[in-house]
């Protein structure tokens, strides 16, 4: 490995690390990421948990075990948006200049901060999976399964993360970030977050065909359930692996265009 | 080693030969709706020097500094900082500069040694070369017992000091601050322009942007007055300021009756402004000099029979440079262009 890849290297564990321990520092970071997820679990699971007795609903141990795929994938969107709320911030209040005005390559200031996102996705998924265990779910496809989840969730988290910086950057707005926020709800319910495919209305059924999301949510769902019938495993690693490499280039694309304009 | 410069005034500059530490030529910036924030500006700064960059709001100073840091190109002409050409050669410009932005863009969450560790490793220091840097810089700056805190429990003057820190992480050859103490109090403001000379006096060039007479006056070698996005005057605050005039000496007179006969006196001396019918008893005398002229001003009006109340020596300011290259006074005015950086 070269040296300056090395170098590079170290840049991108900086930014990450500064990333990830900032988003512990302040309650208003914390609450979408830890909190919101949990608090749409605890009202699924406890007011829609009836869906179990609908005919086509898959057999599973539980209905938080069905669910929580959806909180782990809620949780990585929103950590994902943090990201972009994160570095619009940079942008708007100047602490991007300073990165800008070092001696970086452009792409490590963006993978730095996915990679602090790469963190904060796994600390969630894992926290996920541990209080719904508490809760009562069980997870049949043992820990490999659990461990796999947590890398799809980062992942995924990349992902959203790519394009809400690329969106930050090529607005260098937070208010925007900040509004986009609902949206990340419509990506959650056009893929079968809560409820499986088959009970989605022919609509949003077609949708979900084409929102990547669906396919590492029921990837999730399989894992977890150890029954691959509920979700491909594969697929699932795909979609997240694509949407992660497609939305950091797109970030990295959004930088230089920026740069360029500058 | 000092030289003189070519407009006369005195650089200091390294033994060996080296590259100016900054080389602009025919330099434009225009942003949306063909705005100039700078036009056509030429400009040297000699390695070892401080350069006092003075005009006011809207100037043109922040997108001078900003194209000389890499964070923006410029539309023409070009910029060389250390010898290397700002967008062709923009990372061994990087390498070779210190930079404290005129907002000190620090995140509030996070502590100074924090901060200075992760500057650090953007300038290629490794885990334990940044934090013993860290170290050095937090005792530099004053911020030792501060150093844990979070940078959001900073006063200003505090984030400032941290600001510098930060940029001289990797020990930068040429030191951009863009109005180091705006809105700090004045002892604040003293403890930095310490920090600055001592910089200064260990080799590094600070190229300085302000809109504060006084910080040019105390700080640079040079001054150059930027405004509407041109160089309008350049040279040593002491060589900005003979060239508009001598020193004028304030006599009061103990009698206004006297007036008349301490112009006669003194008229021999130098230039009379003219009398002040308001003020009967001042007479304003423009001297070479300025205070070396006082001997001679009192022995003149005492052979004349006239008793001196009081004698000042007022000598022209940088802001009488500036309102007579520019037409207009520093303090309160301000240009719309270099707010569109």
């Amino acid at each position: 490995m070269s040296l300056d890849l090395l170098r590079e290297g170290r840049v991108v564990g900086a930014l990450g690390r500064r990333g990830l321990s900032v988003q512990f520092r302040k309650a208003q970071l914390l609450m979408p990421t830890f909190v919101l997820p949990l608090m749409l679990l605890a009202v699924i699971s406890s007011g829609t948990s009836a869906a179990r007795d609908l005919p086509q609903f898959p057999d599973v141990t539980s209905y938080i075990t069905f669910i929580v795929p959806g909180t782990i994938i809620q949780g990585a969107l929103l950590a994902g948006l943090t990201t972009g709320t994160a570095l619009a911030s940079d942008i708007e209040f100047g602490f991007f200049d300073r990165l800008l005005s070092a001696p970086v390559h452009r792409t490590s200031i963006i993978l730095g901060r996915l990679f602090g996102t790469v963190g904060l996705a796994m600390l969630q998924a894992s926290f996920f999976l541990l209080v719904a265990l508490a809760f009562g779910a069980r997870y049949p496809g043992g820990v490999d399964a659990a461990l796999i989840t947590v890398v799809l969730a980062a992942f995924t988290a990349v992902g959203i993360g790519g394009i809400a910086s690329a969106i930050a950057i090529r607005t260098g707005s937070l208010s925007l970030m900040q509004s986009i926020f609902p949206f990340v709800f419509v990506l959650l319910f056009t893929a079968p977050a809560f409820f499986p495919r088959e009970l989605l209305t022919p609509v949003l059924r077609d949708v979900a065909a084409y929102n990547p999301l669906t396919y590492v949510v029921e990837a999730v769902r399989g894992l977890l359930a150890g029954d691959a019938g509920l979700g491909d495993p594969w697929i699932g690693l795909a979609s997240a692996v694509g949407l992660a490499v497609t939305m950091t280039a797109l970030a990295t694309f959004a930088l230089k265009a920026r740069l360029r304009a500058a | 080693m000092r030289l003189l410069s070519s407009t006369g005034s005195l650089w200091r500059v390294s033994s060996r030969a080296s590259p100016l530490a900054v080389e602009i030529r025919s330099l434009v910036r225009e942003f949306k709706g063909s705005i100039r924030a700078i036009d056509g500006l030429d400009l040297d700064v000699a390695p070892g020097e401080i350069y006092g960059f003075l005009g006011p709001n809207g100037a043109g100073k922040t997108t001078t500094v900003r194209v000389l840091t890499t964070l923006l190109r410029p539309t023409s002409g070009t910029a060389r900082v250390a010898g290397h050409d700002v967008v062709h050669d923009a990372d061994a410009v990087r390498r070779s500069i210190g930079v404290a932005l005129q907002e000190a863009a620090i995140d509030p969450l996070m502590t100074g040694r924090e901060l200075l560790r992760m500057q650090g490793a953007l300038h290629g220091l490794r885990g334990a070369e940044a934090k013993q840097r860290a170290v050095a810089l937090l005792d530099r700056v004053g911020l030792t017992e501060a150093g844990d805190r979070r940078v959001g429990g900073y006063s200003g003057g505090m984030r400032r000091r941290l600001d510098l820190a930060l940029a001289l992480v990797h020990r930068p050859d040429v030191l951009f601050l863009d109005e180091p103490t705006t809105g700090l109090d004045i002892t604040s403001r003293s403890a930095l322009w310490r920090e600055v000379r001592a910089l200064n006096a260990e080799g590094t060039t600070v190229f300085l942007t302000t809109q504060y007479l006084e910080e040019a006056e105390q700080l640079a070698d040079r001054v150059g007055i930027i405004a509407r996005g041109r160089l309008v005057a350049e040279g040593t605050p002491a060589a900005l300021k003979a060239k508009i005039g001598e020193p004028t000496l304030h006599v009061e007179l103990a009698d206004a009756a006297d007036a008349g006969r301490a112009r006669a006196a003194l008229a021999p001396l130098g230039t009379l402004e003219e009398a002040d019918e308001g003020e009967p008893a001042r007479v304003a005398l423009q001297a070479a000099g300025g205070s070396a002229a006082i001997a001679p001003v009192i022995l003149a009006l005492d052979e004349a029979g006239v008793a001196v109340g009081t004698i000042e020596v007022e000598s022209p300011s940088l802001d009488d440079v500036f309102l007579a290259v520019t037409g207009s006074k520093l303090e309160g005015a301000a240009y719309e262009a270099d707010e569109a950086a």
